[in-house]
């Protein structure tokens, strides 16, 4: 199975024009404004699947479908909202479990619909979905991840995040599709070979991406003490302008670099405020007075981003058997869109889509998370997959002693 | 005592380093960049070079190979977080005598100046 852009850029388009007939469903239905925010495909391991709903309470409805495209599809609300969203549809309502649950299956039930239809029409054929079940649970055990997913550790995604105007709140939808299905339409409505690359390469640069997570995950805990753990490894495919609203508004601290080589891009690595002072504090030989973020800090995040940097990139480099150059780290402090706009803005210099590497560590012994993005050039990144032998996966780590 | 020369654009590493060697070693310099490595190293003459890679201004690799072409017994180790085979591949060309990547303890800097500058 070959990935073609084209035909990502097609799905990806499809995916939010369903999601824009789903929000204006729900307007309708409860008067309840959304927008789409960002919609994206992304690769991951079949354990990683919703890993960004985080552990809250969650609820929603979800569907199989089958026809053109199969698979599962869900619509997630976080729990605490749920009651607005009843009480919207249908006063007085959320008072009643039962009908509290059969109201939400109904609003399920209308979007999803719309979003469903939206796929079957494009593809000009029918698309028959299940009724809807209603889910509820924290996180990531919400989605379904068995039959949709057999026999591949590395499944496709579709995922798009729905604002909820004047709320700080967000509903997502994703769309699970099988894998052989999904692997036919992908050829059928792809274009020209040389925008294709080979899924099998794909997953293998999602391999290496987990591999460099870890690496920088031990390279932390080596300077810090910090015992910490790579916790996901996805690469998504997005429409470019999507990319800075995927960093929402919180502020961050951390290292943005440009590198070259084969691909070029953009490498940032992400802290939120109290990890960044964690983390700096246990760089530091003495201990700091101020719970604010100082410029002490900042130089210990700067050497800690410039070798996280490192470690995520080397195995590329090694892999791919080329060097993978980039600038010294440039300390970055602000929200996150706004430190992705300018580097998206550079990007789109050359494309309008883009292929975004993301990866998370954490630890649950002190308040500590950091994400590392990596943002290549889409034709560059295609061209380097292209050359990658894939028996080359393991070969990450140069022999220092060998070359010396 | 060995005079050694740090050649890093991060203040922290440049403290971490000197905290290291100090106790050994004589540090007769610390700089930011490639040029300023250059420069120091042809006004002291140190024993030892501990070279960062990635520098603004001017590399760590350019400055090694300027200050090997200039003293073809200098002493340079790289000091980089930088562990990839076609880097390691250019400082050899380069003239560097050792390789260390970030992050490392005590002992392997000791055991790595051990090697190029035995005490």
């Amino acid at each position: 199975m070959k990935v073609d852009v084209e035909a990502l850029d097609t799905f990806n388009q499809l995916a939010r024009e369903g999601a824009e007939e789903a929000t204006r469903s729900l307007a309708q239905m409860t008067g309840i404004n959304g927008s789409v925010d960002v919609t994206k495909i992304s690769l991951v391991d079949r354990g990683d699947i919703g890993e960004q709903l985080g552990d809250k309470a969650h609820v929603g409805v979800q569907f199989g479908f089958e026809g053109a495209l199969a698979g599962d599809t869900a619509l997630i609300f976080e729990e605490d909202q749920t009651a607005e969203i009843v009480e919207a549809l249908m006063p007085g309502a959320a008072a009643d479990e039962s009908m509290a649950q059969s109201a939400i299956q109904e609003i399920g039930n209308i979007m999803m619909s719309g979003f469903i239809d939206g796929w079957a029409e494009y593809l000009g054929a029918t698309i028959n979905h299940t009724p809807p079940g209603y889910i509820e649970g924290s996180g990531e055990e919400l989605l379904p991840k068995s039959d949709t997913v057999k026999g591949h550790d590395q499944v496709f995604v579709f995922r798009s995040d729905i604002n909820w105007e004047g709320e700080p709140v967000k509903f997502f939808i994703y769309m699970l599709p099988e894998y052989e299905p999904m692997a036919e339409l992908m050829a059928e409505l792809g274009t020209e070979a040389d925008n294709a690359i080979p899924i099998e390469k794909l997953a293998v640069f999602n391999q290496m991406t987990r591999d460099g997570t870890k690496k920088a995950a031990a390279n932390v805990q080596q300077m810090s003490g910090i015992e910490t753990e790579a916790e996901v490894s996805q690469i998504s495919f997005t429409p470019l302008v999507d990319v800075p609203k995927q960093f929402g508004e919180d502020t961050y601290v951390g290292t943005a670099v440009e590198f070259t080589g084969a691909p070029s891009g953009f490498l940032i690595v992400l802290f939120d405020e109290q990890s960044a002072i964690t983390v700096a504090e246990a760089l530091m030989p003495v201990e700091m007075d101020s719970d604010e973020l100082t410029d002490q800090h900042k130089m210990a995040i700067e050497e800690l981003g410039n070798i996280m940097t490192s470690g995520f990139v080397d195995g590329w480099a090694n892999v791919l058997q080329q060097s993978v150059e980039h600038t010294p780290p440039r300390l970055v402090h602000d929200m996150g869109r706004a430190i992705i706009d300018p580097l998206a803005a550079q990007l789109g210099q050359h494309q309008q889509h883009a292929f975004v590497i993301d990866s998370k560590m954490k630890t649950d012994e002190v308040e500590f998370e950091s994400e590392i993005h990596a943002l290549p050039n889409e034709k560059e990144l295609r061209e380097a997959l292209e050359g990658l032998d894939v028996t080359r996966v393991e070969e990450t780590e140069a022999n220092t002693e060998e070359i010396f | 005592m060995a005079e050694v020369l740090i050649a890093d654009d991060s203040e922290f590493m440049r403290n971490l380093l000197r905290e290291i060697l100090e106790e050994n070693h004589t540090i007769v310099g610390e700089v930011e960049n490639g040029v300023e490595a250059v420069e120091v190293f042809k006004e002291k003459k140190p024993d030892l070079v501990m070279m960062d890679i990635v520098m603004p201004i001017r590399d760590g690799i350019e400055a090694t190979d300027e200050i090997k072409n200039t003293a073809p017994d200098a002493n340079v180790i790289m000091c980089t977080s930088v562990g990839q085979e076609e880097k390691m591949k250019e400082a050899v060309k380069a003239g560097a005598d050792g390789y260390i990547t970030k992050p490392f303890q005590k002992p392997s800097v000791m055991e790595a100046i051990q090697d190029v500058v035995p005490s």
